[in-house]
């Protein structure tokens, strides 16, 4: 259990790999006894414990916290801190808790004289060389040090420097325009160092000189391009790593912490949003086992100064000459309500990518009430005749949950790259590569998965041998005890998609995983509203509503690109309704400012199914209001009044459409994947082509939506990151 | 089941404010108004308001007859309690010309109660 | 005033002791790499076909899985190749291995004895710790400078010798000394380091070893102990035996 050398996660050449992989497959064939546990004690307080728990995590179990810096739950174990020392009985010498088993029946003494003086000791010398600079620090309030040095430190200090000789400094390092470097103050943890190498796969970081030149870098010059490198910030005990953007804005206790969820990404990772001054200054991740573990993805962590730019602020009207005009939202409802009461039931409406659960219903409601069914997603998921399409919510979903992903022995990933389209499932990937032996193949364009995998090729066509089983990688699929298949939603979006979907998903279901409620078939969505939508009865894809040449189209931040000046009628009247003057805006002859998902309390539900709600951080801009209520004072003026008035109303709306969208947190069970394979026979319509993702490399993941593309951490991120491939 | 008695009768006899009962609370109410009524020439005088007194002594009663269903007698005297300070701020001057002026102007503007004057506010 | 105080609280100023910081030591190395027109990483870099065959000796002794260890020898090779470690062959040893780069930037670093800037055919090593610096390395490092015309860390401009100052190479008991790559210049006088250095710039190869006459490490003035012949068998044993 300690110390397993991550063979994998280090190695790149193949053939050693093969060898490990069998045998430790070897080694798991055996089935594990169930290990007798020990009884230790800590400070006099008897526990049991499983053989192998390390003295560190035993004490957790009883709730004693021994201090720590380089430990950490997610990463492999570095003991060299020695801050985690402990004394324990008949040792001559404290022991590092962090990295010593327990053996039977000893007893361990966190609260020692032997122990504080050990941790006293330790504690001195980092700060011998740790500069005193807390008062520019931006880690100051929320620094592992200070507090354990306040706490386990020593009350005086023995430190003279009467030669004004000076502490060691160590030069910064310039590793991109995200985590800004003060590498004077790193204490040598290595956790980044672990994090690059085990957790993101990017083996750039390490320790380069010894003894008192030792320096935590890259060596040569070179930016720490990766998806997930906002997390050494969080990770780093001390300032060495900070957050750039954010660098001397606040300090930690100025700030109010709200709970909120991402939806830059369709996993929903759970964050924490620190606003002050009616500003987001900066999002930080929250944990949640089930999704996110402890991570966020770059993007969702440094997009968040897009929510202050290029807002939208005031209702507008387009002038008879073309001009919009900023108007009251009197005017403006009016005007809208005008267009709407002429058009009859031609009235139609787009959702984008970042639109609630509350906006989708109110939205629904009206149309219905106006007589119209068009209502559609931007997004296209197969949904012809033949195909069980969206009716099926098995179909659309991320159905084995996104932890599971990492306890599934064979991956066949479809049209999709994850590390781009969803980091933290691409994380839970990489963690079951690296630890539980899990092989992934993927069929679409080559891409850097930051792991080894087998690439099938990306002609659409092996997607139909799969399908049809002749493939050999089928076979393997079919003997596989924890198959998975994930196909990425732009592939199904493809004119051809139905095929995907009806090949693919008769095949998944046509396996037999060892476990009866394996689920094989997954879908990974991209747009966080997406699966809201389809949950609703949204139909997904634009067509539709392209076909029926509506006179009025409500464009629910629509940035996609899907509707266009030139699918729409010429007398449309467009209503844009969002919180950024993006892509949709335009074309719209009415824009009514609605909120970001910082500012409202707002449903939205996961690729996996699961329903998750935004609080509000801070006040919509200007005269930027709550979506789903604009939607009901449109109702009023225009006459048809929608029967809710305040957010449990609304919600009480949701259940009574779907009850899971109210159930916070949770996972619903998904059913009848029979039936919707059943429906899903294998169309007559062959797939053609090759397949192709629309984030290949670093440079296409940092801005993907309205709020990354007005960020401009997220443009120098775009610039760094070319201008390194450029040189590279 | 005993210990529900005690507390019973503690709910039906609250501690009373200053008065004992109905009468004693009117009379401190009659005592009040008299000592408004008396100042009244003061408040115009010192605080040269555009009122006359006339128009103050019909605010004075208009203020005491929005209490007139009140009956709860400690709720009586916390009324009472508030027009002796309003009264000792008048008369020490404590409040200011605009002050008094308020008892003839509301200055805030009352809270939207529907829906859609709601919206368009931006209140909640 | 401050040594009256010392004498009114004796004890309090026993007390008081203070991480005393010594004069910071630096290493003369950098531990971050800057491309110079010497060293970068467009620089090729190929083993020769000697030294391929011996990767492959070498890489035979680790088992399938642990190739890393292998890590130094390889190091090694690159080096004894160039004459010193340009980063082109890390990356080369890096790649032989299947490892990220910084995992052979972290060793090729913390090893002392590997040349990362680029260093002159003969790489001469004085030892200057106590031993040798009692015995007079003062003298040996002042005469190997003046003879070069350079300072210590410092190479000739022919590419010929690079100086540096070293610690305690193990052969203390024939200090003074220098190393030259692998080869011990021991018992030296200013002397011999010049005739050592004269013939190098020559191309010649002085013999190695000590230089007053001592065959090794034995008692300069001959033997003082075990000077009789070693007993024959059954010396000291009771006679009853």
């Amino acid at each position: 259990m300690l110390r397993v050398p991550l063979t994998r996660a280090i190695c790149l050449t193949h053939s050693s790999r093969v060898l490990v992989t069998a045998s430790a497959r070897l080694q798991s064939n055996i089935p594990a006894k169930a290990p007798e546990k020990v009884e230790v004690f800590i400070d006099d307080q008897p526990v049991m414990v499983a053989p192998g728990t390390t003295v560190l995590q035993a004490a957790a179990q009883i709730g004693v916290e021994i201090p720590r810096f380089c430990y950490h739950e997610r990463l492999a174990v570095a003991g060299n801190c020695r801050m985690c020392l402990v004394e324990v009985e008949k040792s001559p010498k404290p022991v590092a808790a962090c990295a010593m088993p327990v053996m039977k029946g000893w007893r361990i003494k966190t609260n020692s004289e032997m122990t504080r003086k050990a941790r006293e000791g330790v504690m001195e010398f980092l700060l011998a060389n740790h500069p005193l600079d807390c008062p520019i620090c931006d880690q100051g309030g929320e620094c592992d040090l200070q507090d354990q040095a306040m706490v386990f430190g020593s009350d005086r200090s023995r430190f003279t420097d009467i030669d004004h000789a000076g502490k060691r400094a160590v030069e910064d390092k310039d590793i991109g325009p995200l985590v800004k470097t003060i590498m004077t103050r790193c204490i040598h943890c290595t956790r980044c160092i672990r994090f690059a190498s085990e957790i993101a796969g990017v083996d750039d970081f390490g320790t380069t000189g010894r003894g008192n030149e030792m320096q935590v870098g890259t060596y040569v010059e070179k930016l720490f391009l990766t998806e997930l490198s906002g997390n050494v910030i969080d990770l780093c005990p001390v300032g060495a790593l900070t957050n750039k953007p954010y660098s001397f804005s606040a300090r930690p206790w100025e700030v109010r912490k709200i709970d909120s969820i991402d939806v830059l990404d369709a996993l929903g990772s759970n964050i924490v949003v620190s606003t002050r001054t009616g500003e987001v200054l900066r999002i930080l991740p929250r944990e949640n086992e089930d999704i996110n573990e402890e991570w966020l993805s770059d993007k969702s962590r440094f997009a968040c100064d897009g929510l202050k730019r290029q807002r939208l602020i005031t209702p507008m009207l387009r002038k008879p000459n073309g001009e919009l005009e900023a108007v009251e939202w009197e005017t403006a409802l009016i005007g809208v309500a005008q267009a709407v009461q002429n058009a009859g039931d031609k009235v139609a409406a787009v959702a984008g990518s970042l639109v609630d659960a509350e906006q989708l219903i109110a939205v629904k409601d009206l149309l219905n009430r106006l007589g119209s069914e068009l209502l559609c997603t931007e997004q296209k998921f197969p949904t012809a005749d033949g195909t069980s399409g969206t009716d099926f919510r098995s179909n659309y979903l991320l159905n084995s949950s996104i932890a599971a992903c990492e306890e599934a022995d064979l991956v066949l990933l479809v049209g999709t790259n994850p590390r781009y389209e969803a980091p933290l499932l691409n994380t839970r990937l990489r963690k079951g590569y690296v630890h539980k032996e899990q092989d992934i193949a993927l069929i679409g364009p080559k891409v850097d998965l930051s792991y080894r995998y087998e690439h099938l090729g990306n002609s659409s066509s092996i997607v139909q041998d799969i399908a049809s089983g002749k493939h050999p990688f089928a076979q393997r699929l079919k003997s596989a005890k924890r198959p998975l298949v994930i196909v990425g939603a732009n592939a199904l979006s493809r004119s051809d998609g139905k095929a995907f979907l009806a090949g693919l998903h008769s095949f998944a279901n046509q396996l037999t995983p060892e476990d009866k409620n394996w689920k094989v078939w997954n879908v990974l969505q991209t747009n966080a509203s997406q699966v809201a939508a389809l949950d609703m009865g949204y139909k997904a894809g634009v067509e539709e509503i392209v076909a029926a040449g509506p006179k009025v189209l409500f464009l629910l931040g629509a940035d996609g690109g899907a509707i266009n000046k030139d699918n729409i009628p010429k007398d449309c009247f467009v209503v844009y309704l969002g919180h950024h003057g993006d892509n949709g805006a335009p074309l719209a002859h009415a824009i009514l400012p609605g909120a970001a998902y910082t500012e409202k309390q707002a449903t939205y539900v996961n690729t996996e199914g699961r329903a998750q709600q935004t609080l509000v951080a801070i006040t919509p801009p200007g005269m930027a209001r709550d979506d789903w209520k604009i939607i009901r004072a449109l109702s009023e003026v225009i006459g048809t009044s929608l029967p809710y008035d305040n957010l449990d109303e609304i919600r009480d709306r949701l259940e009574d459409v779907a009850p899971h969208l109210v159930r916070y947190g949770r996972l619903e069970e998904n059913n009848f994947y029979a039936q919707a394979a059943q429906l899903a026979k294998l169309q007559a319509s062959s797939l053609q082509g090759d397949i192709d993702v629309k984030q290949r490399t670093l440079a296409d993941f940092f801005m993907t939506d309205s709020i990354s593309r007005a960020s401009p951490t997220m443009a120098k991120c775009v610039q760094a990151v070319k201008k390194a491939q450029a040189t590279a | 089941m005993a210990a529900k008695e005690p507390v019973k009768r503690v709910i039906q006899q609250v501690r009373p404010i200053l008065s004992l009962d109905r009468d004693e609370a009117r009379r401190r109410v009659l005592n009040l108004y008299k000592a408004w009524y008396r100042t009244i020439p003061f408040i115009v005088d010192k605080f040269d308001i555009p009122k006359s007194e006339e128009q103050c002594k019909s605010k004075l009663r208009e203020m005491f007859l929005r209490h007139k269903e009140v009956s709860d007698v400690r709720v009586i005297d916390m009324l009472v309690i508030k027009g002796q300070m309003e009264l000792k701020e008048c008369t020490k001057q404590w409040k200011q010309k605009g002050h008094v002026m308020n008892y003839w102007q509301e200055t805030v503007e009352p809270k939207p109660a529907d829906f859609l004057s709601k919206f368009m506010s931006g209140q909640n | 005033m401050l040594s009256r105080s010392k004498l009114l609280f004796p004890s309090i100023a026993r007390n008081i002791r203070c991480i005393s910081k010594s004069a910071t030591n630096l290493s003369d190395n950098l531990f971050v790499h800057r491309d110079t027109p010497e060293d970068n990483p467009n620089i090729p870099f190929e083993f020769d076909e000697e030294n391929k065959r011996r990767i492959k000796a070498i890489l035979n002794n680790y088992p399938e899985g642990h190739k890393r260890g292998a890590m130094i020898p390889l190091l090694d090779l690159a080096q004894r190749q160039v004459g010193w470690l340009p980063i082109s062959a890390m990356h080369k040893v890096a790649e032989v291995l299947g490892l990220p780069n910084m995992r052979v930037y972290e060793v090729a670093t913390f090893y002392t004895m590997f040349l990362r800037k680029p260093t002159g055919t003969y790489h001469v090593q004085v030892c200057t710790t106590t031993p040798c610096w009692l015995k007079g390395s003062d003298e040996i490092l002042d005469a190997c400078k003046r003879k070069l015309g350079i300072g210590v860390g410092e190479t000739t401009k022919d590419m010929k010798f690079t100086i540096s100052e070293v610690e305690c190479l193990g052969a203390c008991v024939n200090a003074p000394m220098i190393a030259v790559n692998d080869d011990y210049y021991e018992d030296l006088s200013v002397k011999d380091t010049e005739e050592i250095l004269d013939s190098l710039a020559k191309g010649q190869q002085p013999k190695a070893g000590p230089r007053n006459g001592r065959f090794a490490s034995e008692p300069a003035a001959g033997l003082t102990s075990l000077t009789t012949e070693p007993p024959g068998p059954g010396f000291g044993v009771q006679s009853g035996l």
